[in-house]
């Protein structure tokens, strides 16, 4: 909601109010002239002292004058006249949904279509989103046919965490149809028709860049690092030089298994056999995954005494008092420590979650 | 007043306009007529000022200065593609060959930067000034196309229609980690996003303004109520045996088809108030009973029961002399016979109306929603429709997921901002508070 006016106390009187005073202060002689009946168009309460050459003009205005007001009131001001005139003209399209995404910048830039929402912003662009039948591919092919993430990712050009989500909402929207629950599908036929669509065919653009590498700061100051000529200087001797603890990107690709595959093919390896071992890799890299997973919930549980009461589980955790920090005041420390107030006492403490898990 | 406080948040002065995070129509206008603010004769404080003051009217005008203060980041995020083939062929050596910038290439071929596996757009990292605000729920909620507004996506939160991770979220303030999925309760994506329903204020104007247009609409409602009848039945097939089923549809089917053709071959003109009075609490009655049988669902003798009182409604509806006019009457007599000579279903017709069944049990006609039904899209809302790549968005359940941070790329920044890139630049070093 827009922020509430503040009005100055003299302005809290409106139209009505203000006639009404008007009208109690002076009795309404109106009823012995014709003239005042015919020029007030709304209002039943009908002014008192109008001029008759001044009523003579007001049925050319189209607006409602306040009945003590013998000066008319504009029609509409230049802004709002130019406001209606663009609704008229290029915000037409805009009215009903066109069928098709239609943005403003389209409207000022050349034929082809940009889609861009901001006309003034040339770098934002309203990209493609995955269309229903790429999300049911995706989660067919995780889901039906067991294939890895990456592999799956890789294939469509489609980020591994993009492929995740969409299995994760797929599988919550199966869940619904279980439950006969209601889905929003008229505002998502909506959706679809108003926002472009990618439907991972190989017809059209790649979706997105998989082995995004995120720039770390360290690598964004210009570096003087003097070696000799003759010396093989790689990514690797790079990071180095930019710091220690900075990755080369190849490690820190999201999907290193595909520079393997391309590596294997350039090679001379088969194309299917390069793309056999690629698949066992990626199937090897997600079971380490969960496997690691498991040991990490494992480690947690043995830590743990459940006890159920019937009605709640209690759940001891072993805890080391010890483990307050250097000054004894360490975020995770547990217990009262003398000086320090509790998290409901401190001041400007902020309360809301910073997970939810 | 409302008008007054609407055209105030907007500002259609070109003097005090300001472009919010709404999906107004004063908002399409000001972003169509928006100009650069004017930097000759200015000093920099004054150029920064008021590109502060534009900017952060849209992003987060709902949120105190000084939290986003607190938020603001003078690290930019950004990202690199990286292509794996030419990773496979290349260790990086080639770029530092020569005098350490790669070898002389003839001059006018871009082929060397394509060669290094590097594209020469720059990248524009101003403008991810306010790439912090994006990860807030309630601007996520807004991005997600799940509200009208920024200011609807936090009452959203506050009301407690929005989950994260399965769980209630009621501060709009949270901040989204990558991996997070939030959820907004259908209905209120449905009214927010809907077209408004028609008071009885708006119809009154309607009616002197275009009466034979309303009279159009009325007649569009009142064949969506009769298809919702139809539509109702079939749901309170499911529990019957398979056998009684099949003819039960099938009779359902016939009287379906017969309904949509009385009511195709009737001017919808002619259907006085008092008819569309009766259909209404004929379909009120129907909706009661599917109603019934969703809460008892299961017990076989009840669904019987309501099965055939709503079969006898049916017929009801069918020959209730209040609905039909006589030519109608007989125009259906006829069509029974001669349905009866025909004695099964035309199939392409019996699939139209299974769509049609279909759609209306997708969108139906509902005068307890808040929002005009069946369900259209407001106006304008087609040219600020866009999801932003961080966002994956499933519609279908009102859900998304929060991938990732945003971050720029060659040529592409993620955050959705209508301000060109000087413009966010001299916010960016408003906000690096230096001189």
């Amino acid at each position: 909601m827009p922020p509430r006016i503040r009005s100055s106390p003299g302005l809290l009187l409106n139209r009505a109010e203000t006639s009404v005073l008007l009208h109690n202060a002076q009795p309404s002689p109106a009823a012995g002239r014709p003239w005042a009946a015919a020029a007030t168009t709304s209002s039943s309460s009908s002014s008192s002292h109008y001029s008759p050459q001044c009523v003579s003009l007001l049925p050319q205005h189209h607006q409602q004058t306040s009945s003590f007001s013998t000066t008319a009131s504009r029609d509409l001001s230049r802004n709002r006249t130019k406001f209606w005139a663009f609704l008229k003209k290029e915000g037409r399209d805009f009215k009903n949904a066109p069928g098709e995404p239609k943005y403003l910048g389209d409207l000022k830039g050349s034929k082809e279509k940009r889609h861009a929402p901001f006309p003034n912003n040339p770098t934002y662009k309203s990209e493609p989103v995955l269309s229903d039948v790429a999300r049911e591919t995706i989660w067919r092919e995780i889901m039906k046919q067991g294939m890895p993430l990456k592999a799956v990712s890789a294939k469509y050009s489609v980020d591994m965490r993009r492929v995740a989500a969409v299995v994760r909402m797929k599988e919550i929207e199966r869940q619904w149809e279980a439950d006969h629950k209601p889905k929003a599908l008229p505002y998502a036929k909506a959706i679809t028709s108003m926002v472009p669509q990618h439907s991972l065919s190989e017809r059209e653009q790649p979706f997105e860049p998989v082995n995004d590498v995120h720039v770390h700061s360290y690598t964004q100051q210009q570096l003087f690092w003097p070696a000799s000529e003759s010396r093989e200087f790689t990514r690797k001797d790079a990071a180095e030089a930019f710091g220690e603890h900075i990755l080369p990107p190849d490690e820190k690709m999201r999907i290193p298994e595909l520079m393997q595959l391309e590596k294997d093919i350039n090679a001379g390896v088969e194309k299917h056999e390069a793309y056999k071992s690629f698949l066992d890799a990626t199937r090897e890299s997600e079971l380490q995954i969960a496997n690691r997973e498991r040991t990490r919930l494992m480690k947690e549980e043995a830590n743990k005494t459940r006890v159920d009461s019937g009605r709640f589980e209690f759940r001891f955790e072993r805890f080391n008092a010890d483990n307050v920090g250097k000054n004894g005041r360490a975020r995770k420390a547990v217990g009262w420590r003398y000086g320090v107030p509790f998290s409901d006492r401190r001041r400007a403490e902020v309360k809301i979650p910073t997970k939810m898990e | 007043m409302k008008y007054r406080r609407i055209a105030r948040f907007h500002g259609l002065n070109p003097k005090r306009t300001r472009i919010r995070q709404t999906w107004n129509k004063y908002n399409l206008y000001n972003i169509f007529k928006q100009n650069d603010p004017r930097v000759v004769h200015r000093t920099f404080f004054q150029q920064k000022w008021t590109a502060k003051a534009n900017t952060r009217a849209y992003h987060g005008e709902h949120i105190r200065e000084r939290t986003w203060q607190r938020m603001f980041s003078r690290r930019l995020p950004s990202v690199v593609a990286m292509e794996p083939s030419y990773m496979a062929k290349h260790d990086g050596s080639e770029q530092a060959a020569g005098r350490g910038s790669g070898r002389d290439m003839p001059i006018g071929t871009e082929e060397k930067a394509i060669r290094n596996g590097n594209s020469t757009t720059p990248t524009p990292f101003m403008q991810m000034t306010y790439a912090p605000m994006e990860r807030r729920l309630d601007i996520a909620v807004f991005r997600a196309l799940f509200a009208s507004s920024a200011r609807q996506a936090r009452q959203f939160c506050v009301h407690g229609a929005v989950t994260v991770n399965g769980m209630k979220m009621r501060y709009p303030g949270y901040l989204l980690n990558p991996g997070d999925l939030f959820q907004v309760n259908v209905e209120r994506v449905l009214t927010a996003t809907g077209c408004k329903k028609e008071t009885t204020k708006n119809k009154t104007k309607k009616n002197s303004a275009a009466a034979a247009e309303d009279a159009e609409d009325a007649a569009e409602e009142v064949d969506g109520e009769e298809a919702k009848s139809s539509e109702e039945t079939p749901k309170a097939e499911v529990q019957l045996d398979e056998a009684a089923e099949k003819d039960r549809q099938l009779a359902v089917l016939r009287r379906c088809r017969k309904r949509a053709k009385y009511i195709s071959q009737t001017p919808s003109a002619d259907l006085s108030a008092k008819q569309k009075k009766a259909l209404r609490s004929l379909i009120k009655e129907v909706e009661s009973t599917a109603s019934i049988i969703a809460r008892r669902g299961g017990d076989a003798k009840q669904t019987g029961d309501v099965v055939d009182k709503m079969t006898a409604l049916m017929d009801k509806l069918d020959l209730k002399p209040a609905l039909l006019e006589p030519e109608a009457k007989e125009k259906k007599e006829q069509e029974a016979k001669d349905a009866i000579e025909a004695k099964d279903l035309a199939l392409e017709e019996e699939r139209i109306l299974k769509e049609l069944i279909e759609q209306e049990r997708e969108n139906p006609i509902d005068s307890s929603k808040p929002y005009y039904t069946p369900w259209k899209p407001r106006p304008y809302m087609a040219p600020f429709a866009f999801i932003p790549r961080y966002l994956e968005v499933n519609p279908n359940i009102c859900a998304a997921v929060y991938l990732r941070h945003p971050v720029a790329r060659q040529g592409r920044a993620e955050v959705p901002t209508p301000f060109s890139p000087g413009l966010n630049q001299l916010a960016f070093n408003w906000y690096l508070r230096r001189g």
